[in-house]
């Protein structure tokens, strides 16, 4: 059931009542994705305070839920590129380093051909919410992509803003975001081909 | 020469503006020639639904019992007094 706008705002003003009211659903969502209990918690509290300084952003667009697990998805991909980070600088480099730096090239040859033509995925796009494997390397993938590219994506898939409002937020231009979030959209499809279909079978689509 | 068709890099570019803007109905047009005899393009946009969507999910289903878990008394107070110190 809808709760109506007083309500919300109520809700809203309330912010201690929050953490009864969606903390465990929260919580249960970031240990889902980060498997840490005292990580998950961390996150949690970041966002509950990340939301209480943008609360006078939040105009009943959604329902407090979803606004608060918005929030709640870009700290747990800031904390997976975080690690990445971490992981990266002593071992091998991140997949994306090499197409980050040739950022103009986005896997197409010459005569506008892919290079490595799309795979077939075996994911039910109805059933998303049972493909756990695939749900966590999405992460994994958002945490890796260079910060700019998977914040624009974020803002535009996860918040759904317009490209105006993108625009504004990260300071480009209209084409600029247009670029900027299809190359995290390239990116993205690769890092998922790459890490969940696995090797072997991205190889053998080469062919 | 006039340019009619569009090849597989101009296509990914356009699926993917589609989804964030309206796109004049020629380049609509275009878009579906090439998507109805290209198999590798068609691919190419049902995965970028399919991160539009991944994305947007909410939660696992509500039936899943996995993870279980909920916060603690203790770390839900440490929430609650870190809430009330932020406010102004």
């Amino acid at each position: 059931m809808s709760k109506n706008p007083s309500e919300m705002k109520a809700q809203i003003d309330n912010p201690e009542n929050w953490v009864d009211e969606y903390g465990d659903f929260l919580y249960r969502y970031a240990l889902a994705r980060v498997k840490d209990p005292s990580i998950a918690e961390d996150l949690v509290q970041e966002t509950f305070l990340a939301a209480l300084k943008a609360r006078r952003n939040f105009e009943g667009r959604s329902t407090a839920r979803t606004w608060l697990i918005a929030i709640l998805k870009h700290k747990i991909v800031d904390y997976i590129r975080k690690k990445v980070r971490e992981q990266t600088s002593d071992k091998v480099e991140s997949i994306f380093d090499a197409a980050a730096i040739d950022s103009g090239d986005t896997g197409f040859n010459g005569s506008g051909h892919w290079n490595n033509p799309p795979g077939k995925w075996a994911v039910n796009p109805t059933k998303l919410y049972e493909q756990k494997e695939f749900i966590d390397i999405l992460y994994h993938c958002l945490g890796e992509l260079p910060e700019r590219q998977a914040k624009a994506f974020m803002m535009r898939e996860i918040d759904g803003l317009s490209t105006d409002e993108i625009c504004k937020a990260l300071g480009i231009s209209t084409t600029n975001s247009w670029v900027i979030v299809y190359r995290a959209r390239i990116l993205l499809r690769q890092c998922l081909e790459i890490k969940w279909l696995g090797t072997e079978n991205y190889t053998a689509f080469k062919k | 020469m006039i340019h009619w068709m569009f090849n597989c890099k101009e296509v990914a570019k356009k699926v993917s503006l589609s989804m964030d803007a309206a796109l004049p109905i020629h380049h609509r047009m275009m878009i579906t020639i090439h998507l109805l005899m290209c198999k590798y393009c068609n691919r190419f946009r049902k995965q970028l639904m399919i991160l539009r969507h991944a994305v947007r999910l909410e939660a696992l289903s509500e039936d899943d019992p996995s993870p279980p878990g909920s916060l603690s008394k203790a770390t839900r107070e440490r929430i609650k007094k870190a809430v009330r110190e932020s406010l102004p």
